[in-house]
């Protein structure tokens, strides 16, 4: 059974990255941009990280411009994470397609399967949203993994470094709302 | 109306080690101007080159980082003027070519056409500061000011059509090449 990962283990998670991406770097500050389109499933992280001094959260409009936003900060070298929801997904493949897998732009997400039921898996959840972004991610072969609980927080390093080795977009979904 | 090739020209000649992003009818003339330099390109994502560029110049604020975007182009990512307001990068500067017209598909009107205010909607959505500049008299003078001027700041830039579009230009470098060019040039010197 799927269970809940608590957001501080997920932040310890995000820093790690950002953390091996400026070792060495000039600039350490901030240590990484999260680039956000507020996502109710990952609410606790986003609430954790509002505290987060070392971190700088960005919240965008849409996700068409989280995308981009994470592009250019990419391109000045900058470690980033974008942080949306399955809808988001849906809203945004043109841009992602356009932005991350024509321009060969590592961009890493975090993607909250919100209403998604704990005791189905995804394809057999009664709600469009859950069912069809793995799909989804699979017909543009964006490498994904689920996030089911604590054992799983090594996906996040994992599909993050992925992104970087095959420059263009990896994806975590979250399984459960976050805790 | 003024030429967009004349802007870009006076912007080329002023911009120093700025960063360009030029999108849709912009793109071919910019290429020829300023063929090898700072400059990503918008391609295939049509109305991401504002967020595109607020991303580099969070991620590079000792430099200006200059937006040539389109009316066709930002009415798709309209929402990106409060991103980039609530970002409130200093050195952004946001330069809108209004031409009234989706020129690369036949010149049809853009919905409101040369009704829509972009510098009144960026103002109200936290701009730091708009302009509104008909002629190139006027730019000339005001282009100093644009590329050092605290940010975020947009530049309504009233202009006739372009000489060619990117369906009338010839090939252009791959938007992943351009890509790999610029985080060359400027990812590994943060």
């Amino acid at each position: 059974m799927p269970e809940s990962v608590p957001s501080s283990l997920i932040i310890d998670a995000f820093k790690e990255i950002f953390q091996a991406e400026r070792r060495g770097a000039k600039r350490q500050d901030p240590l990484g941009w999260i680039i956000s389109v507020p996502d109710t499933h990952q609410k606790s992280v986003l609430a954790a990280l509002d505290k987060e001094r070392a971190l700088r959260v960005l919240t965008c409009s849409t996700e068409d411009d989280a995308n981009a936003v994470a592009a250019g900060l990419y391109i000045t070298g900058e470690p980033v994470i974008v942080m949306i929801q399955h809808a988001g997904l849906f809203a945004s493949v043109n841009t992602i397609r356009g932005i991350s897998m024509d321009g060969r732009v590592p961009i890493f997400y975090m993607i909250g399967l919100l209403s998604r039921e704990k005791d189905k898996d995804p394809k057999d959840s009664r709600h469009s949203m859950v069912r069809f972004a793995e799909p989804l991610l699979d017909v543009f072969s964006i490498p994904h993994a689920r996030m089911e609980g604590p054992d799983d927080l090594h996906l996040i390093s994992e599909y993050y470094r992925k992104s970087r080795e095959r420059k263009g977009p990896a994806a975590v979904l979250v399984g459960l709302e976050t805790a | 109306m003024m030429k967009p090739e004349e802007i870009l020209k006076l912007i080329a000649a002023a911009r120093g080690t700025a960063i360009c992003v030029p999108t849709m009818t912009t793109a071919p003339a910019w290429r020829k101007i300023a063929p090898d330099d700072l400059s990503v390109g918008c391609v295939g994502f049509m109305g991401g080159a504002s967020a595109l560029g607020l991303g580099l110049a969070l991620g590079a604020p000792a430099r200006r980082v200059i937006v040539f975007d389109g009316d066709g182009s930002l009415l798709m990512q309209l929402g990106s003027l409060a991103t980039i307001a609530g970002a409130a990068p200093r050195n952004l500067t946001h330069l809108l070519f209004k031409n009234g017209v989706y020129h690369t598909s036949g010149s049809q009107e853009t919905p409101g056409g040369q009704g829509v205010d972009f510098a009144a909607m960026a103002k109200a959505a936290g701009y730091r500061n708009t302009y509104t500049i008909g002629t190139l008299d006027d730019f000339k003078k005001r282009l100093p000011g644009l590329l050092t001027e605290e940010g975020p700041i947009l530049a309504q830039l009233m202009t006739g059509l372009a000489e060619s579009t990117p369906m009338t230009a010839g090939p252009s470098t791959p938007f992943h090449q351009q890509v790999a060019d610029l985080h060359a040039k400027v990812g590994g010197t943060r």
